[in-house]
């Protein structure tokens, strides 16, 4: 393991070459809620690269979260896999799991909610060590020190409690906790929504910094368009628990191919009077995913839907540009865009 | 034609310590902006720069320790601070329509939907239930609300966000107000949900040519849905002017740096520092408030910066707004 801040992974090998850290296979989380069945996260397939910056980007209830805490095994998935650097989390003991999630980590959205109220942020930043190496107390000491210094948060705050520390403040505690164990993977849930945009755009500066030097991949799960746009290397966008469309931030972005991301797109307003918006505002409400829709799930609010839409689920192909896969039929026959 | 204006608003907070010491934060200073009819204004800032309490100081609803030290918000001829309590609860939820942050926690989960918006009317003029039943469902209908009538029925847990949302913009429309104070109308809705209920709000005001006051840190709902946009920080208005002035000529170094902090702005790498923590309410610096968070910073700065006017309204709490007016970001 290389010490923290001591390698720079930027003329390491392209992304795409790169070996996958997290894979993702027919991942299936349904929820027993009063009796029905709810489908959170329907057959969804991905892979992170190491060093990768994954955006995952979605509405509330689309089951980002739940995808969030499945990878890391948090929460168990109903059926299919998720294979973290060639093993598979189901597989392994609790012993074994315990001892990978070193090498695996989390931010949650909300910081003040995330730490001790009552435990110094730097006993807490020092807490997986303490978990998962055989340091001494004065080796974790210093390492604790070298973390706050990665995060550029003040050592003097290292002895305080997290009511006297600010919002921007604490998620950078939080973020030192998470790479103290310099995981190979860190889930970021909606880790700015917090945050005023000026200390988001500090933290965002600092996430792109750690994954430049330290080579860490991450999933980034946030409603939040801009920000996802600015750090993702990959976008996932999902729709009711289903993969829609998947691919290059440039191209997802730039040029959307399936149509919910269009109207998802279109309705991100950018801080700019003159940038012209062409908004697709969609009718009616999402379908309840405990009756999940027969076919494609987008397909009753799907302004260019065909009646066959709702016959069978649409597969995740691929599109033809780059790397880039989308759930739609109509983008064979070019109807896929919408009129903006 | 003016409909609200706040002319040098300053709301203490005043607290006394155990040693019997009264201790004072100004949480607004000199704040000055006006509402026009048929007009959306942003009021922008970040967290603890006074937006919120503005509002709350202008509708009367300020709780101990804070309270209103100095300054007039005229509505309609009169001055809504200095009103009798009585007064104020006739022109609020009245004349003036109130949407606040959390939909979750501002309705009455106890009351259903329906009976809530009627007794929103009947709280202010005496209105015959079936007429205010009546104007309940239209005024459902308005904001977009699919099978109004069965939506009457409904209690407060039973609908999403974005519904509940839009069922309290639908309380504060249904008096027909002439001003809606709308603080954080979309904060927490999904990009899609948000888009529908601002071009709800816009129509809305555009068709009786109401004023509104929207109060977000969002910039790209100020860029989209405002005419006119105030900057607000640590309680005092650094930047306004039209929309497009202040986004395409900010003038102000926080102006400045808050559209830099943007991520459609946001150069990574760059190493540059745009945030800071909000200086100290009890203990405010001298002259210019930004000045300890300034790229820009000179001795100058300890004299309090002149309010200069660039044109059209465009105005700027600096001493070198004229410098920067025009600069790249």
């Amino acid at each position: 393991m290389n010490a923290i801040g001591d390698t720079d992974q930027t003329t390491a090998t392209p992304l795409a070459e790169r070996r996958p850290i997290l894979t993702a296979r027919d991942l299936v989380k349904e929820f027993d809620v009063g009796g029905a069945t709810l489908h959170a996260v329907n057959d969804v397939n991905f892979t992170i690269r190491q060093g990768e910056i994954v955006g995952m980007v979605g509405e509330s209830g689309s089951g980002k979260s739940t995808i969030g805490r499945l990878v890391l095994s948090l929460l168990k998935q109903t059926s299919g896999d998720v294979t973290f650097d060639g093993e598979n989390l189901a597989s392994l003991s609790d012993k074994a799991l315990r001892a990978l999630r070193a090498r695996m980590q989390i931010v949650f959205q909300d910081p003040w909610s995330a730490l001790n109220p009552r435990m110094s942020v730097g006993r807490q930043i020092g807490e997986p060590l303490l978990l998962h190496t055989n340091l001494s107390r004065s080796e974790r000491r210093q390492r604790v020190e070298r973390l706050a210094e990665r995060v550029r948060l003040p050592a003097k705050f290292l002895s305080r409690t997290p009511a006297e520390l600010s919002g921007g403040q604490l998620q950078r505690v939080c973020i030192a906790r998470a790479i103290a164990t310099e995981p190979e993977l860190v889930v970021l849930d909606e880790p700015t929504s917090s945050l005023d945009l000026s200390v988001r755009a500090g933290i965002l500066e600092l996430l792109a910094e750690l994954r430049r030097e330290l080579g860490v991949a991450m999933l980034f799960i946030s409603h939040d368009l801009g920000t996802v746009k600015l750090i993702s290397d990959r976008i996932i966008v999902l729709y009711l628990g289903t993969i829609v469309e998947e691919g290059p931030a440039s191209l997802v972005f730039g040029a959307p191919a399936h149509p919910y991301t269009q109207a998802l797109m279109s309705a991100h307003l950018p801080p700019n009077p003159r940038a012209p918006l062409k908004r697709h505002v969609l009718e009616g409400e999402v379908p309840s995913p405990i009756n999940l829709p027969k076919g494609c799930r987008f397909a009753s609010r799907c302004p260019v839907a065909l009646p066959e839409c709702s016959d069978s689920l649409p597969p995740l192909v691929a599109t033809g540009e780059e790397d880039r896969r989308a759930a739609c039929i109509r983008i064979a026959d070019g109807g896929n865009r919408l009129n903006l | 034609m003016t409909l609200l204006a706040i002319d040098n608003l300053e709301t203490d907070f005043v607290s006394r310590t155990l040693d019997d010491e009264i201790r004072v934060a100004h949480a607004l200073n000199k704040v000055s902006f006006e509402v026009n009819r048929g007009e959306i204004v942003g009021l922008v800032g970040e967290t603890g720069a006074g937006k919120s309490l503005t509002a709350q100081s202008v509708l009367g609803l300020l709780r101990a320790p804070a309270r209103v030290v100095g300054g007039e918000a005229v509505f309609d001829g009169r001055d809504l601070l200095t009103l009798p309590p009585a007064e104020m609860n006739e022109l609020r939820g009245y004349e003036i329509g109130l949407v606040v942050q959390n939909p979750r926690t501002s309705l009455d989960p106890l009351c259903r939907i329906g009976d809530q918006l009627v007794r929103m009317q009947r709280a202010h003029r005496p209105v015959n239930g079936r007429v205010a039943r009546k104007k309940a469902v239209d005024m459902l209908a308005a904001v977009g609300i699919p099978e109004p009538e069965r939506r009457m029925r409904a209690w407060p847990h039973e609908l999403s966000g974005g519904m509940a949302q839009r069922v309290l913009m639908a309380m504060a429309l249904i008096n027909e107000p002439r001003l809606l104070i709308a603080d954080e109308p979309t904060t927490g809705l999904d990009v899609t949900v948000q888009a529908a209920i601002l071009d709800l709000l816009r129509q809305i005001v555009l068709e009786r040519s109401m004023g509104a006051l929207i109060i977000t840190h969002d910039l790209g709902v100020v860029a989209h849905y405002c005419e006119r946009v105030a900057v607000m920080f640590a309680g005092s208005i650094v930047e306004e002017g039209t929309v497009d002035a202040v986004f395409e000529t900010p003038s102000h170094p926080y102006t400045r740096a808050l559209l830099s902090a943007t991520p459609e702005r946001l150069k990574l790498g760059s190493g540059r520092q745009l945030g800071g923590p909000p200086p100290d309410l009890y203990n405010l610096p001298i002259g210019c408030h930004y000045r300890d968070r300034c790229e820009r910073v000179r001795d100058i700065c300890t004299t309090p910066p002149p309010a200069t006017d660039l044109g059209e309204g465009h105005r700027v709490q600096c001493h070198f707004a004229k410098d920067l007016e025009g600069q790249p970001l």
